[in-house]
C-alpha cells in the first residue's frame, strides 16, 4: 500500500513537481479563524452565530445545507416553575444525568423561548395571544405530585423545522462564514490540544484545514447504526467518530431513545404531541394500554415506558396488524378542527407513509429509534472532558453541543421535547465559554505542515478501495445487528453475541469495496467515510451495553431489571450500607475503541449530583421512577 | 488566428483574476496554472462542461479572495514502486 507524503515545501512557490513518481495528489487549502463549527443543526447555528456575535470570525462547516438537516421534536421551553422542570428532567434521566448542567439548561429555558420569539419563530398562540403550550410526556407540576404540565411551547406540530429556519434567517444577519457540503473528516489534534479541522470539499475534491483556536463540534447523533429509526440518512455520528479517533472518550453510548411511535415500516416520527393532544394507544383488544403500566401518566408517561410497555404487548400476543408486530395511534376521537389546527404535519405523514387519514383511521406504530442520549462527555460549559485519575480533565480548544453532546442532561433517558432546549442552550453556552475565555483575533498556535495527513491517507484507501463487500452491504449487515441484538430489550446472551458479530463486521470494513474513483462528488467515497463513523458508532454502543448490567432509563436489561445504586432506594435508606463505586452502575460509561482493530475499551465516571448552586435550586437525589 | 469566443474571454478573464488574487497566498498560482492548462484541452463546442467549471471557479475565486484563505500545499501519495 503506497503511503502518503506531505509536500516537503508547503510555503514555496511552487508544488512537487508532478513528475511521473507521483500517482495521486491532494491540494490542501488552508484557512484560519477564530472558532470553527462543525454542523450546521439547531446547535451549529446557535453556536455559529453567538460566536459570530461576539466579534468571532467563525467558519461553519457542514455537509448539508442548513435548513435541509433533520431536527425532530418540539421545544420544551416553560414559563412556570423551572425547578419543577428541573426535577422532571432529573427524574426522566434516571438520574444518571449531571445535575448541574440541568440546572443550567432549565434555569436559562425561559430565556431561551423568549430569545427564540425575539428572533421571529412563530410560535403557536392561544385567543389571548400567548403562546400556545401543549402537555408532553414526563413533565409534572410540584416535583411530580401535581399532575401534568402544559408546558411545552411549540409551533404546531414542526417545531424543530421552524427553529431551523428561525436560526438560518438570523444568522444571515452575521458574517459567518459558511462551508455548505464540506465533510468533515477529522480533529487536527496535536499535543491534546485541538487545533482545527480536516474536511473534503465535495464539489471539488479539494482538501480544507480549517485551523481555529475553538473547535466547536455539533454533527448530531447516529440513529442510522439501526435498521429501523426516524433520523434521517446522514445522520451518521460523525462528530463522535472524530473525537474517538482523536484518542478521546465518548460517554454513555448505550443509551439510545427509542421514540414510540414511529411509523410500522417507513420509520417516520410521529411526534408525541399527538399523545399530548389527547391520542391513545391500542392494542389488539382496542384497549388503552397506558392504563396498566403508568397508572397516572398512562400514554404520557416517560418514552422509554411507553417503548417498553408497546413491546411487552407485542411481545404478549396483542400486537394489531398481519404479523401483531405494532399497535394502533389514535387520533379520530379528537376534534377534526383541533387536529387540522395543532396537527397538520402528522396529518400529511401519516397519509403518505402510511396511507392512513387520521380523522377515521389509527396509525400503525412501532418503537423506532430517535435519539442519542450519549455523545462526546462535556461540562456544563459546553467544554470536551477526559476523565483521568478521578478528576474531570478540559480538553483545550475543543467544544461540542447539541445531540453530539453528552453535558450530560439526558442522563439515561431523554424528556419528549428537551432536545430543542438543550440545542439553544447548549450552542449559546459554547459561544459564550468561548467569548469568556478567549478574544477574537488571537493567534494562532503553530501547526505541523503535515497535520491531517492520515485522515487524508484513509480517505485515499477508501477512495481506491477493491475489496470484495459493498459498503452498503456492511451496512446493512450492521443495521440488522443492532436491530436485532440491541434493542428495546436487552439480554446478555444476545449482547454478547452482537458484540462477537458487530466485531466481525467491523473488521470486514477492510474488505470494502468502492465503485467510484474520481474524486468530485463522490457520494460513494462519502458514504464509506460515514459507514466508517458509524462503525465506531457501533461497536462502542453495544459493549458498553453488553457490559452495564442494570436497568436504566432506556437501557433495559432482562436479566438485570433493576437499577443498581449506591443505595437501595425502593428500601428505606436507614441503615443500609452504601455500595462502593466499582459495584453500581450510576455512574457514566467513558468508551474509547482503537481504529485499527476496532477494539472498545470502557471505563467509568461519576454522576455529578450538585446543581449550580444548591440555595436556588436543590438537587434531587435518587428515588425509585415510577409514572 | 480566430478570434476568441465570448465563453473564451470570460475563461480568460477568470484565469486573470484568479492570478491576481493567489499572488499573495503561497502555493496557489502554479496549482491555478495546472488546473487552467489541463482544462484547456476541453473541446470548444463542450460548453455544458466549460460553464461548470466556470462556475465552479467563480466559487473558488471568491474563497481565494476571502481574506481567511492563507496557503495551498499538497498531500501526495507516491506511485508503486512495484
Amino acid at each position: 500500500m503506497a503511503s502518503v507524503r506531505v509536500a516537503s515545501r508547503l510555503l514555496s512557490k511552487r508544488v512537487l513537481p508532478k513528475t511521473k513518481a507521483i500517482s495521486t495528489q491532494y491540494p490542501v487549502v488552508d484557512h484560519e479563524f477564530d472558532a470553527v463549527v462543525v454542523g450546521a443543526g439547531g446547535a451549529g447555528l446557535r453556536a455559529a452565530f453567538g460566536l459570530s456575535e461576539a466579534g468571532f470570525n467563525t467558519a461553519c462547516v457542514t455537509k448539508l445545507f442548513p435548513t435541509s438537516t433533520n431536527v425532530l421534536s418540539l421545544g420544551n421551553m416553560e414559563e412556570d416553575d423551572w425547578r419543577w422542570h428541573f426535577y422532571d428532567t432529573v427524574k426522566g434521566s434516571d438520574w444518571l444525568g449531571d445535575q448541574d448542567a440541568i440546572h443550567y439548561m432549565t434555569e436559562q429555558a425561559p430565556a431561551a423561548v423568549v430569545e427564540l420569539e425575539n428572533f421571529g419563530m412563530p410560535f403557536s398562540r392561544t385567543e389571548d395571544g400567548k403562546i400556545y403550550q401543549r402537555a408532553f410526556g414526563g413533565q409534572s407540576l410540584k416535583f411530580g405530585k401535581g399532575g401534568q404540565a402544559h408546558r411545552c411551547c411549540c409551533v404546531a406540530d414542526r417545531t424543530g423545522h421552524s427553529l431551523l429556519h428561525t436560526l438560518y434567517g438570523r444568522s444571515l444577519r452575521y458574517d459567518t462564514s459558511y462551508f455548505v457540503e464540506y465533510f468533515a473528516l477529522d480533529l487536527l489534534m496535536e499535543n491534546g490540544e485541538c487545533k482545527g479541522v480536516i474536511a473534503l470539499c465535495m464539489e471539488d475534491g479539494s482538501i480544507h484545514r480549517f485551523r481555529a483556536q475553538n473547535t466547536v463540534i455539533a454533527t448530531g447523533g447516529y440513529g442510522r447504526t439501526y435498521f429501523s429509526c426516524t433520523s434521517a440518512h446522514t445522520s451518521t455520528g460523525d462528530g463522535n467518530a472524530m473525537v474517538t479517533r482523536a484518542g478521546l472518550p465518548c460517554q454513555d453510548l448505550e443509551f439510545v431513545q427509542f421514540h414510540p411511535t414511529g411509523i410500522y415500516g417507513a420509520g417516520c416520527l410521529i411526534t408525541e404531541g399527538c399523545r399530548g393532544e389527547g391520542g391513545i394507544l391500542l392494542n389488539s383488544e382496542g384497549e388503552r394500554f397506558m392504563e396498566r403500566y403508568a397508572p397516572n401518566a398512562k400514554d404520557l408517561a416517560s418514552r422509554d415506558v411507553v417503548s417498553r410497555s408497546m413491546t411487552i404487548e407485542i411481545r404478549e400476543g396483542r400486537g394489531v396488524g398481519p404479523e401483531k408486530d405494532h399497535v394502533h395511534l389514535q387520533l379520530h376521537h379528537l376534534p377534526p378542527q383541533q387536529l387540522a389546527t395543532r396537527l397538520p404535519g402528522i396529518s400529511e405523514t401519516a397519509m403518505i407513509f402510511a396511507g392512513v387519514d387520521v380523522t377515521k383511521e389509527p396509525i400503525p406504530v412501532l418503537p423506532t429509534v430517535h435519539y442519542n442520549m450519549g455523545g462526546i462527555p462535556t461540562n456544563y460549559k459546553g467544554q470536551v472532558i477526559t476523565h483521568a485519575e478521578g478528576k474531570d480533565k478540559v480538553v483545550p480548544g475543543l467544544y461540542a453541543c447539541g445531540e453530539s453532546a453528552c453535558a450530560s442532561v439526558h442522563g439515561a433517558n431523554r424528556l419528549g421535547a428537551n432536545s430543542l432546549l438543550d440545542l439553544v442552550v447548549f450552542g449559546r453556552a459554547c459561544a459564550l465559554t468561548i467569548a469568556e475565555e478567549h478574544k477574537p483575533g488571537e493567534k494562532l498556535s503553530p501547526l505541523a505542515p503535515s497535520a491531517g495527513e492520515e485522515s487524508v491517507a484513509n480517505m485515499d484507501k477508501l477512495r481506491f478501495a477493491n475489496g470484495s463487500q459493498r459498503t452498503s452491504e456492511i451496512r446493512l449487515n450492521m443495521q440488522k445487528t443492532m436491530q436485532a441484538h440491541a434493542a428495546v430489550f436487552r439480554t446478555g446472551a444476545v449482547l454478547k453475541e452482537g458484540c462477537v458479530k458487530m466485531d466481525a463486521i467491523y473488521q470486514t470494513l477492510d474488505d470494502i469495496k468502492t465503485f467510484d474513483r474520481g474524486i468530485v462528488w463522490n457520494t460513494d467515497l462519502v458514504e464509506s467515510l460515514e459507514l466508517q463513523n458509524l462503525m465506531l458508532n457501533a461497536v462502542q454502543t453495544i459493549n458498553s451495553a453488553e457490559q452495564r448490567k442494570e436497568s436504566r432509563g432506556a437501557h433495559a436489561r432482562e436479566d438485570f431489571k433493576n437499577r443498581v445504586d449506591e443505595y437501595d432506594y425502593s428500601k428505606p435508606l436507614q441503615g443500609q450500607e452504601k455500595v462502593p463505586y466499582e459495584q453500581h452502575w450510576r455512574k457514566h460509561t467513558m468508551s474509547y475503541v482503537d481504529p485499527k482493530t476496532g477494539k472498545v475499551t470502557l471505563e467509568y465516571r461519576p454522576v455529578i449530583d450538585n446543581s449550580l448552586d444548591e440555595q436556588e435550586c436543590a438537587p434531587v437525589p435518587p428515588a425509585i421512577r415510577s409514572y | 488566428m480566430a478570434r476568441h469566443s465570448k465563453l473564451q474571454k470570460q475563461v480568460l478573464v477568470l484565469y486573470r483574476h484568479f492570478l491576481r488574487a493567489g499572488r499573495d497566498k503561497p502555493g496557489f498560482v502554479p496549482r491555478i496554472r495546472d488546473e487552467f492548462r489541463e482544462n484547456a484541452g476541453i473541446k470548444k463546442t463542450d460548453v455544458m462542461h466549460i460553464e461548470y467549471l466556470f462556475r465552479r471557479g467563480q466559487r473558488q475565486l471568491e474563497q481565494l479572495r476571502d481574506v481567511n484563505t492563507k496557503q495551498l500545499g499538497s498531500f501526495s501519495k507516491p506511485a508503486d514502486k512495484s
